[in-house]
């Protein structure tokens, strides 16, 4: 194999097993913990954050037509949710997120 | 006698009537359900020469999930296509898959590589807006579909844009040395069931998507190996590197009354030079060739979906150019060009009947060497479920 495509293949090697490292390491519990400082406070009264109707509409027609939240019960979008969270590769937010405004519009 | 069977109707319709008053009926934790996708329809096609026209059957493709717990799931694609009057049946993908924590998920068994895009997220018959693949994937293309081994993958919110990464290995491709198919040595084949060396290929895809809403996402793909041939043989330490570079952006724009819909991508096979031989007058004769192909293709399409007009709003039109140019030099030279123009009509979210036209010009490839040009007509009806 030609140098350029190890060292192609190092550079993604390397840069996915950092992005690895990082991620297991993190000590962030979740989305939704706020800052108990006050500035930190501050910031996320500003902080826009999506809604799951929003992220559903986006999300969702990268590939395909958004679905229909009265098709599938609430335990059938649990299951599709963690489907499509791995076939999508779609974030832990996005996922949830998404699942919890199928259920409550179905 | 009259008071046991009061008693008895009592006890009997009693109990299923406090049954029925009481039960709950919880959810179960694990869950098993059926989805999947069909799709049929009619083609008309004409190369000059020759002409054919038929009705296509039914396409059937299951998928099973089995959600185990939240972490824990297992899902599989089979694929049942009436083809040559008979059934072809396919195992799309089989894989138990584990969410590790949020930013990693492992995946064991026969996966679709995401390799692009195209064959792992839109290659279905209900997502995807034309009713076929582009040039370059399928039984003769370059990009690899599926393969078997293991991989994770994940995503990362990075506070407005996110980061999405899967890397893998799998069992590799196998290089088709020409041994049983003279015409076609030099292609790899990429279905590997039982590797047939001890090396693995490994592979990975980055994809960014920049913008916050989400609409626009650049990808890049990589998958490598150092072996294709077959084991203790000379074509055992032919190597192959493969890249691609993807592109999507989907967005309603209120200037243009709907959504804008642009999908491309660029794969680029690259395999180690061999000696490979060809029987020409009776006499054998070695050659060889630098066994580049390459492909590409770029969608358009449009759904004016803030229209007055209910009917108006379920049309979608489409364009999509594709090309294929397979190495100069080996029996399979090829360079073909397709356009493809449809217009669909959407009958719910997950239902389409599509119309489309196809003209597609090749140089080369499997049926000869002349020029070949082939128009083609499709209507196509696709359901997911």
């Amino acid at each position: 194999m030609k140098t350029i495509y190890k060292t192609v293949i190092g550079v993604i090697v390397m840069t996915i097993v950092g992005i690895t490292a990082v991620a297991c390491s993190s000590t962030k519990k979740g989305y939704t913990d706020v800052p108990d400082t006050a500035t930190a406070a501050a910031k996320e009264e500003f902080k826009i954050e999506k809604s799951g109707a929003q992220m559903w509409g986006e999300t969702c027609n990268r590939c395909h037509i958004a679905p229909s939240p009265a098709d599938y019960n609430d335990t059938d979008w649990e299951t599709i949710s963690l489907h499509m969270r791995v076939r999508a590769n779609l974030t832990e937010n996005e996922s949830k997120k998404i699942e919890e405004f199928l259920k409550s519009a179905n | 006698m009259k008071k046991l069977l009061v008693l008895l109707i009592a006890v009997v319709f009693g109990g299923q009537m406090y049954g029925q008053t009481y039960n709950t009926f919880e959810p179960s934790k694990t869950q098993f359900m059926i989805r999947g996708y069909g799709h049929t329809g009619f083609e008309y096609m004409d190369s000059g020469d020759e002409t054919e026209s038929t009705f296509l059957g039914l396409a059937y493709a299951p998928i099973f999930l089995y959600k185990h717990s939240d972490r824990l799931m297992f899902e599989a694609e089979l694929e049942f296509v009436l083809e040559g009057n008979q059934l072809e049946t396919g195992l799309e993908y089989a894989d138990v898959m584990y969410v590790l924590n949020k930013n990693i998920t492992a995946r064991a068994g026969k996966f679709l590589l995401p390799f692009g895009t195209f064959m792992e997220r839109l290659h279905p018959a209900w997502i995807n807006r034309l009713p076929n693949a582009p040039l370059g994937y399928g039984h003769d293309g370059i990009a690899p579909s599926s393969g078997i081994g293991v991989e994770l993958r994940g995503a990362f919110d990075l506070g407005g844009p996110t980061l999405n990464y899967s890397v893998y290995a799998t069992n590799g491709p196998r290089l088709n040395d020409g041994s049983d198919e003279p015409e076609e040595a030099g292609i790899l084949r990429f279905e590997n069931y039982e590797d047939t060396n001890l090396a693995k290929a490994y592979g990975g895809r980055l994809g960014l998507l920049p913008f916050s809403d989400s609409s626009t996402e650049i990808g890049f793909s990589a998958y490598s190996t150092s072996d294709t041939g077959e084991q203790d043989s000379e074509y055992e330490d032919v190597g192959a590197f493969l890249f691609a570079l993807d592109f999507s952006f989907v967005k309603q724009i209120s200037g243009l009354g709907g959504v804008v819909d642009v999908k491309a991508q660029y794969n680029n096979s690259n395999v180690d030079t061999a000696t490979y031989f060809e029987i020409v007058d009776g006499i054998e004769e070695e050659y060889s060739f630098d066994n580049q192909s390459n492909s590409f293709y770029g969608q358009l399409s449009y759904r004016p979906t803030m229209a007055s007009s209910d009917f108006v709003k379920k049309l979608e039109f489409v364009g999509r150019y594709s090309d294929f140019n397979a190495p100069e030099g080996a029996e399979w030279e090829e360079k073909s060009v397709q356009y493809a123009f449809g217009l669909n009509y959407w009958l719910s979210w997950r239902s389409v009947v599509k119309l489309s036209y196809q003209t597609t010009e090749t140089e080369g490839g499997h049926d000869g060497d002349g020029l070949t040009n082939t128009d083609g007509l499709f209507v196509h009806w696709a359901i997911g479920f």
